[in-house]
């Protein structure tokens, strides 16, 4: 089997700040990460100087994820030696037990380290997993909480919360979750977007509003965003086509609503110049402004 | 309730879809182009989502479209499947008896189908799927032995051959539909190479 050198004719440094590219941008492609990585510590070690370490760590957590334990076993190995009484290394043996479904034994190399320190946030952090791995989604929501009382900066974890309660259909929960994450990131249109999406499912023309400006704002922030762009569509079209909204209200998310359907179909006439799969697209999104027209008369 | 049939075709692109997003719960929507009234055959699916299952605009935008694609190919939405990131429960979601719900309505002999990931181990033996029918306004548990997967060597064969030579990756859900909407959720590329490899052993996909 070709090399990933040889294959993708690339040196050792290519392949070294490839994976420090996805190290940074916190990318799981797994597969690619193991391929890339285990040829570099097989072939070049020597070359990598320090950054082996956060190699070995970074291509071990990626082993885990596909299920290769002989090679996250040996990366292990080499990080132990390496530093003996680290924290850092006894998260990945634990995140090792959690692979192999040891939750117990995990759990109780995340507690040892607790024990020696109680602000380790990525021990906490593991154990949650281990809740959510098991299906135990009531637990980990409630930790998550209690974490987050304590770590109130940490956006990962409000966002992990946020999709908890999504999957369990706390939709208002979520809402509160995503308010934080729009507050501290205001700029980020994905937010707004999320938000808005719970709003427009939790129903009812107050939440609908909500949704159609978040969604809008979403829009503002990033115009390609095409959920939003159809999230602005189906929620002014409903706000458009209810009976109990006045008739200023109604005006404004016709507008809205025919704003955003010229959109929807310019993207895709630029998307598929033409192709049979956009002229159905196309033609979905015709009709939906059609539906929408017989509502409003 | 009679029998019902998942096709080579369908039965692929559902379970490469839930191998592609393997941390991610995935749905998608079962299509039949078989005629009202005979046996339920599911000749296809369209593969919808692999994050926020339960949020309804993007569901709803996707229904939509695959109603309108499905009027314009003479097929019909029969049916709904699911695959839970957590492989330890393979129970439907209140989502996905939702969704499945409104399908009924406009689908007598709708069916809903779970995949189970704690069956899709190397090597497995039987289809990981866990099929559910309409009985007395619940979702009911179908008879296993009702269930017709015509060719089930070959169609699992097709299925790892794909995951072996990467093409898996060719699959499009509406998701990644949304993130580049140049990218076809019909998946006529990767229909085209299930039937190339289904078509030595198959005389139909």
């Amino acid at each position: 089997m070709a090399s990933v050198s040889e294959l993708y004719d690339v040196t050792w440094e290519d392949m070294r700040d490839k994976l420090r590219k996805w190290r940074d941008e916190n990318y799981r492609n797994s597969e690619q990460i193991v391929d890339v990585g285990e040829e570099l510590i097989n072939e070049h070690s020597s070359k990598l100087g320090d950054d082996i370490w956060i190699i070995y760590e970074q291509v071990m957590i990626a082993a885990l994820d596909c299920c290769r334990d002989d090679l996250a076993w040996s990366c292990l190995q080499e990080l132990k030696r390496q530093f003996p009484d680290s924290h850092r290394v006894k998260r990945l043996a634990g995140m090792r037990l959690e692979a192999l479904e040891r939750y117990d034994d995990a759990n109780k190399l995340y507690d040892s380290i607790l024990q020696d320190d109680q602000t380790n946030t990525a021990a906490r952090k593991r154990k949650i997993s281990i809740l959510k791995a098991q299906g135990k989604t009531a637990e980990a929501i409630r930790e998550l909480n209690e974490y987050l009382e304590q770590f109130v900066g940490d956006q990962e974890a409000w966002h992990e919360l946020s999709e908890l309660y999504i999957n369990e259909h706390d939709y208002a929960k979520a809402a509160f979750c995503l308010e934080e994450l729009m507050m501290t990131n205001p700029h980020n249109h994905l937010y707004c977007e999320q938000y808005a999406e719970v709003k427009y499912t939790q129903g009812g023309m107050d939440n609908l509003d909500l949704a159609r400006k978040y969604f809008a704002q979403a829009l503002k922030l990033n115009n390609r965003n095409m959920r939003a762009l159809f999230g602005l569509y189906m929620s002014a079209s409903h706000l458009a086509a209810s009976p109990k909204v006045s008739a200023k209200v109604k005006k404004d998310n016709v507008k809205y609503a025919a704003w955003a359907a010229s959109q929807i179909n310019r993207a895709y006439q630029l998307a598929g110049r033409g192709t049979k799969e956009s002229k159905c697209s196309m033609k979905a999104v015709e009709e939906m402004l059609e539906s929408m027209q017989i509502t409003m008369s | 309730m009679g029998e019902v049939e998942l096709s080579c075709l369908a039965y692929v692109k559902m379970y490469l879809h839930s191998c592609l997003f393997p941390r991610c719960s995935v749905n998608g929507l079962l299509l039949s182009s078989s005629p009202v009234g005979g046996p339920l055959c599911v000749t296809d699916c369209v593969p919808l989502l692999h994050s926020h299952l339960p949020l309804a605009p993007i569901t709803q935008v996707a229904l939509t479209q695959v109603d309108v694609w499905c009027a314009q190919t003479q097929q019909r939405i029969v049916g709904y499947y699911q695959a839970n990131a957590c492989v330890s429960d393979s129970s439907p979601t209140p989502c996905a008896l939702k969704i499945a719900d409104k399908i009924a309505e406009q689908c007598s002999g709708a069916v809903l189908l779970m995949i189970d990931g704690a069956k899709m181990s190397q090597g497995y033996r039987v289809p990981p799927i866990v099929m559910y029918e309409r009985k007395d306004s619940r979702w009911t548990l179908k008879d296993k032995h009702m269930i017709m997967l015509r060719q089930w060597e070959e169609t699992r064969s097709v299925a790892n051959q794909l995951l072996d030579s990467g093409d898996h990756t060719l699959l499009v859900d509406f998701d990644s539909h949304l993130d580049d909407i140049t990218k076809d959720w019909t998946n006529q590329k990767l229909n085209a190479k299930i039937a190339e490899l289904a078509s030595p052993v198959n005389g139909n996909v």
